[in-house]
Parts: C-alpha cells; structure tokens; sequence
C-alpha cells in the first residue's frame, strides 16, 4: 500500500509541477520571437513606436521569466529525486538529450538574457538584437530539446531494453524518433500562438478603453500579421499531431475518442461530440454523434481502410485511465485553435474595412472582446493537449516499455506529501502574485518617455515634446508616469 | 578471452565526465555563492537603498549563475545515471529545501521589482538564498561523508540520514563561505559606505569560515573511518597536508588585503580558498561519485553515451564561458543604484 501511494503522490507531484511551470515558458519562450520582430522592425523603420513596444513586452516577459526558471527547477530535479529507476532505466538517452537542453539551449537564453534586459544603455542596439536573438533561439531549442525527450517517451527508438535498461544503438534516431517531428512542430506553434494572443488581447484592453489607440494598433497589426500564418497552420499541424498517435499510440486515441468498441475496418466512425463514459461499464451511457466523420478526419474517407481499436482491446490495466479527462481535454484543445483561427481571419475581414486606422475601430467592441477573451486561451489549449499527451499516455511512462509504477522511487509517502504540499502552497501564492503584478504592468501602460538608446540628450528631450504633444494621456494625473 | 577494445575507453571517459562534472560544481559554488552570499547578506542591509545596489548588482547574472547547478544536474543525469538517481534519492529533504530556497529567491527578483511593499519579498529574497545554501551545506555534508547503498549502488538508507552534527557543521561553514565571497563580490563592485560594510563582513565571514574549515579538517579523519583510511595513504596523504597549509596562506593573504582596503585581491584570494577547498574535496571523493563505495566506473552510463555528450559538451564548454564571459565584460564597474 504504501509504494502506491507514493507513486500516486508523486505523480501528483510531477504533474502539478509540470501543469503549473508550462503557464510560463509559453509566453516567454512565444513572446521572445514576437520580441525580436518588434525590435527589427525598430532597427529598420527607425520608429520609436517599436522600441517603447520592445520596451513595455519585455517587462512582462521578465515577470513571466522569473517565475518560469524557478517552477521549472524542480521538474530538473524531480526525475532524480521521484523516479529514481526511471532515471537509472533511460538515463544513457533522457539525461543525455536534458544534459544537452541546460548546455545548449538554457546557457545561452540565460546568458543574454541580462543584456537583453538590462543592457539597452551599455551595448550598442545590433547587438541587444543580437542578445534578443539569442535569448530566442535559446528558448526555442529548449522547447526542441524537451520535445525531442518527451517524444522519446511516447515512440522510444534508437535502441533497446536490456535487463530494464535503455541501450542507446543510435542517437540521432533516438532523437529523432517517430513523434519529434510534428510534436516540436505542434509546440512550437503553441508558444507562439498563445503569446500572439496574449499580446493581442492586452492590446485589444488599450484599444477598448481608448488608450494610446495608435500605440496598440501597431502591436496588434504585427499579432495579427503573424496570428494569420500560425493559427490556420497550428490546426493543421494539430491534426497532423492526432494522425500520428492514432499510427503509434491507438489506445491513447480510443481514450481521445472514448471509444470502447473498435471500428472495423470497411465501415464509417462516428465523431463523438458529448459523452458520459462509465469506465467501470466500459461503455458510454450517454453520447451525441456526428456520423462518419471521424473517417473523414483520419483518412479522408467516408470508410475507414485500417480498423480503429476500441478501449476494450486491451486488458484494464494496460489502458490509460481518466477517460472523461483526455476526451474533454482533447476537444477543448481543437475548440481554442479553431476559435483563435477564425478570430485571425474576421479580424482582418474588419481591418480591411476599416482601413486600419486606430480611431475608427472603436466601433467594433464585440471584436476587441473576442481577442481579450482569447488572451488566456491559448494556455488553457497547451494545458490540455499536455494532459491528452501524458495522462493518455499512461500507464506507460515510456511506452510499452517501463511502466509509471515501477519507475517510482521508493520513498515514505509522508515525505513526497511534505514536498508536494510545499509547491502547492509556493505556486498557489506566486500564481496570484503573478496575476496581480502582471496586472499592475498592464495598468501602468507602455513609458513612452523612456530614453531611446543611441541618441544624444538634446534629441531624447525633443521627443519627448513630440510624444507630449501628440499622445495625450487621459488617465488621472497620479497614474500616471 | 578476447581483449576489450573498448576497456581503456571505460576506464578515461568517466574520469574526464568526473572533471567536467567538478568544473561545472566549481562554477555553480563560485558564482551562485556569491549571488547566495548576497542574498543572505541583504538580510542585514539597513536600508532600501542598500538593498536595491545589492540586488541590482545581481541582476543581470543570477540566472546564468544559476543555470551551472541546471548543468550539473542534466549531465549528472547523463553521464553517470546511477549517481544521480541515488544521491538525489538520499538527498530528497535537503535538495527540496534548496529547490524550495531557489524559487523564493527568483520569484523575489520579479515580484520586488513590481511592488509597492518590497518588505515581504525582500524577507523571501534573503531567507531563499540560507534556505538555498543550507540545502547545498547539507548536501556537500552528506556527500563528503558517505551515503548507504546497497549491492546495486541504489540507495539504502533513512530519509534524516543527511542530518548529523558533521553535515550542520559542513552547511554552516558552506553558508560563511558564501557570505565571504558575496562580502568580497560587493567590495569589488560597490563604493563608500556600502563598501565599508562590506570589509567588515568579509572579515567576520573569514574568520567563521576558517574556524569551520578547521574543524572539518580535523574532525573529517577522527570520525569516519573510511576517510582516515583514504587520507593516510601515500599519494593523497601529501595533498591532505598541504591544502590545509596553503588554506592558512590564503586566510593570512585574504585577512590582509582587507586590512589594506583593496578592492579586487580579497575577491581574488577568496577565489583562490574555495579553488583549493574544491580541489581538495575532490582528491577525498575520487574515484568514488556516490562516496564511500561507489565509483565512476561503477555508476558511468553505457561509454556511447558519454561519448556522444561530450563530443557537444565539450565543444560548448568554452563558448558558454566566452558569452558568460562577455555579460560580466558588459557590466563591469561599479553599480549606481
């Protein structure tokens, strides 16, 4: 009894960990690109408007940053102090592969991080850019490093098990097995998306309450020049990411599907849009239908070539369980990317319309709405996807290889409990200290008198008349800066 | 039997990973210490104003710092699985009080900057970087004097088997060492009143710093047989005796130069006293890495992988310390607050 507990602590664990780390790399590691386009766009234009925008991201960016790189120490550690045999079982590749994300990717983003913070006044501004460029790149290839490991998890390749031990016969195959591709893809995207529409729906709040309206135009004009390549392409390289784990992983798609019966090959699937699924029955009670899509969607046919394989298919404690969870979960996903899809596209309907001009899109306050609403969007999809990606992986930690239970250390529960309860009580405070200071970060609003590196004093005092002149600022006097 | 091509493959690269291993702790404790000594000093500033010169004189490198604990752990990870699933395994309360310490000591970074009442964050600032560095005493405490293991190198022991006299003995010297070399980072960067604060913490924390050595010196072969054995013998015997001789150097050294009111020596003879410290740790350690039985050649993950980790890591040792290199370079001088 005990040994289960502490499994099922530690994955509580891991899984709160995991859940609340993800809110902020997300942003950082989306907004980081968003950033060096927005500081280009200032080295190239000569349009200040960039730079205070440069300026005003970043400040979120750094709150979000600091939170991220504390959450995520323990996940660094917990796979040594939690899963100790998983650890010894795959180290020879997983450690490798985390060994390479902390040289790699996480040197370089936290090396130029402080110059790209701190640094406007002391290096010259290509080479900030620079700085920026590396802060991107770096968080960038950590996402690749960790989907390279996590996607080893799912399709392990590149070797074999012997005696419960990974032996590593080739690494760029390990590394490159059969889910890295349109996983990295799919997070990739994800990061990207989710800080586009963070940063459109802030803007959108400016817009609505008719302040800086031309300030905040700008910054949704390149949210919404990138939204419209990455939306429509997220949901295509979403179903490109579910076609593959119905290839791989089909007892991880029944679970997306609560399908308990399999599909034989030669006949329709239904694409279910509600269901009530009764594990203990193995069936679902209650469940609304749209027949034969599902076919559709996996191989484009009204009948299915390969049969779908049902729930049923394998032994109960060889499927994932929390079936309602990965079904709910998966559909919430594919709902937000649809949504924040169409919400790109009738944005420039709008625009076209409207001419872009900042003063004429007050009118149009249902819109501004849809983009703040759209602002949290984007974690909640990543969250569910990784839930859809990890729990329906289960009872696998490496698939079809080494099993969660047995890869648990062997701890006193009273001991993970300890530990659990700490984070849960740290992340619960940062998480509302975070909503509060980012918060107070969008009340203050951009500094648009801070000084523009590069120019001597008599031209920063000349723009500052200008911006006087021309950006009244409509907030009580001591709001503001 | 046919002889193994790959035998004296096996016997160098964990050697070489053991070195890479110590290279990347030797930064993390240089660097970190010094953003960790800070932190615990900021606990005493009088005032906001010290405190913001001293926070500020940290914010452009905490992170990188930082993220040499973050490549130990992954190459630990990869390089020798079996060291990192115990030790942290026996580690498990001291490595979450300095998890815990860590995320307190971030997180303030961001939250201070943004609020009006700095008074909880400075408090969570400070206590982050002891709870940090105790978690790291009890850690180097417990490592130094052996964990329990069984036939397989998987860990055997009590979950409290990290608390005894000798590793709160080891952690409380470690916390005095990080407060001397935050104490001698401040002189070499801050000016004035600031400064003068500063030499005499360094002085007190030089002083606590060598008493505890001392002790650990003597106390290290008294208790624990295995150590005794070890350091008797011939070859290691020599470094037994001399790193305790040149450390006395070093304080004498250290001591005077902040006498004389330099600004760049107590940092550099500091330096020099936890390079000879490590060195020495390292000479009772090898070729063990889960102490006292287990060795490097035992706990090594599979000769491929460590060669494929270091035909990149070892390419990218000398970049990462040219670009860390380049932010100190960018931020040199003193800090204005």
């Amino acid at each position: 009894m005990d040994s289960l507990d502490t499994v099922v602590l530690s994955r509580w664990q891991f899984a709160l960990t995991a859940i609340f780390h993800m809110l902020w790399p997300v942003l950082t590691t989306g907004m980081s690109i968003y950033l060096v386009v927005i500081e280009g766009l200032w080295l190239k234009t000569k349009n200040l408007a960039y730079y205070h925008h440069a300026r005003f991201w970043s400040k979120l960016y750094i709150l979000n940053f600091g939170i991220g790189v504390a959450s995520g120490l323990p996940m660094a550690f917990q796979f040594g102090l939690n899963w100790a045999p998983f650890s010894e079982a795959v180290g020879d590749f997983f450690g490798t592969v985390l060994g390479f994300e902390g040289t790699m990717a996480f040197m370089l983003e936290a090396s130029f991080l402080g110059i790209m913070i701190f640094g406007w006044q002391r290096v010259p501004p290509v080479m900030h850019w620079i700085s920026t460029i590396c802060v991107a790149f770096g968080a960038n290839l950590s996402t690749f490093w960790i989907l390279s490991a996590n996607s080893w998890l799912q399709t392990p390749a590149g070797g074999v098990f012997v005696e419960g031990k990974f032996r590593v016969q080739d690494y760029f195959q390990a590394i490159a097995n059969p889910f890295m591709v349109k996983s990295f893809a799919h997070m990739f995207f994800a990061t990207l998306e989710t800080s586009l529409f963070v940063i459109g729906g802030i803007s959108a709040w400016y817009l609505l309450q008719n302040r800086l309206p031309n300030f905040f135009t700008k910054s949704l004009k390149v949210v919404l020049v990138m939204a419209l390549v990455i939306a429509p392409l997220q949901v295509f390289v979403g179903h490109l990411s579910a076609e593959q784990v119905y290839h791989y992983q089909p007892a991880k798609l029944a679970a997306m599907e609560a399908l308990w019966e399999t599909v034989p090959a030669g006949t329709p699937a239904d694409w279910s849009l509600i269901v009530l699924p009764n594990e203990a029955a193995e069936a679902n009670p209650l469940e609304v239908k749209i027949p034969g899509l599902l076919s559709y969607l996996l191989e484009l046919k009204p009948k299915l070539d390969t049969p779908i394989l049902g729930l049923k298919e394998w032994a109960p404690s060889d499927r994932p369980h929390l079936i309602g969870l990965i079904y709910y979960s998966f559909r919430l996903m594919v709902a937000i990317g649809l949504y924040l899809a169409a919400l790109a596209i009738v944005t420039i309907v709008v625009w076209w319309r409207t001419g872009l001009e900042g003063d004429r899109l007050r009118n149009y306050k249902w819109l501004w709405w849809g983009w703040i609403f759209a602002g949290p969007l984007g974690y909640l999809a990543v969250e569910a996807g990784w839930i859809v990606r990890c729990v329906g992986r289960q009872p696998w930690i490496v698939y079809g290889q080494l099993r969660t239970a047995e890869a648990a250390s062997n701890l006193p529960p009273q001991v993970v409990l300890f530990s659990l309860s700490g984070l849960v009580a740290l992340y619960t405070v940062f998480f509302f200290a975070a909503l509060f200071f980012g918060s107070r970060i969008i009340q203050k609003g951009p500094n648009v008198a801070l000084p523009v590196p590069g120019l001597q004093n008599a031209e920063q005092l000349e723009i500052r008349i200008k911006l006087a002149e021309h950006q009244p600022d409509r907030r009580p006097l001591e709001t503001q800066q | 039997m046919e002889p193994n091509p790959l035998a004296p493959l096996e016997h160098f690269l964990p050697q070489v990973w053991f070195f890479i291993l110590g290279l990347f702790l030797f930064l993390y404790i240089l660097l970190d210490g010094f953003d960790l000594g800070i932190g615990i000093l900021s606990l005493t500033s009088s005032n906001e104003q010290r405190r913001n010169i001293l926070m500020t004189s940290l914010g452009n490198v905490w992170d990188a710092n930082e993220t040499w604990l973050v490549l130990m752990g992954g190459s630990l990870f990869g390089a020798f699985p079996l060291a990192y699933a115990t030790i942290l395994n026996a580690l498990y309360l001291p490595a979450v009080i300095m998890v815990v310490g860590l995320i307190l000591r971030a997180v303030s970074f961001e939250f201070r900057e943004n609020a009006n009442n700095k008074g909880v964050w400075n408090l969570a600032f400070g206590i982050g970087s002891f709870l940090a560095a105790l978690g790291q005493g009890f850690a180097v405490g417990t490592v130094f004097e052996g964990i329990k293991v069984d036939a397989a190198g998987h860990f055997a022991g009590g979950m409290w088997d990290w608390l005894t006299w000798h590793s709160v003995l080891v952690a409380l010297t470690l916390i005095q060492g990080y407060v001397l070399i935050g104490s001698t980072y401040l002189i070499y960067k801050t000016t004035g009143e600031l400064q003068q604060t500063h030499y005499r913490t360094a002085t007190i924390a030089a002083w606590t710093t060598f008493i505890g050595a001392v002790l650990i010196t003597i106390s290290a072969p008294i208790f624990h047989e295995h150590l005794r054995a070890q350091l008797f013998q011939p070859p290691l015997f020599y470094v037994f005796a001399t790193i305790p001789a040149l450390g006395v150097l070093l304080v004498f050294l250290l001591l005077r130069s902040l006498q004389k009111r330099e600004e760049v020596m107590p940092l550099v003879w500091t330096f020099l006293l936890f390079l000879m410290s490590f060195i020495g740790l390292g000479f009772v350690i090898f070729p063990n890495i889960i102490p006292p039985s287990v060795t490097i050649y035992e706990a090594s993950a599979s000769p491929s992988a460590q060669v494929f980790m270091l035909i990149f890591v070892a390419f990218l040792i000398p970049i990462m310390l040219a670009y860390n290199l380049y932010n100190y370079l960018v931020f040199r001088g003193k800090v204005v607050a």
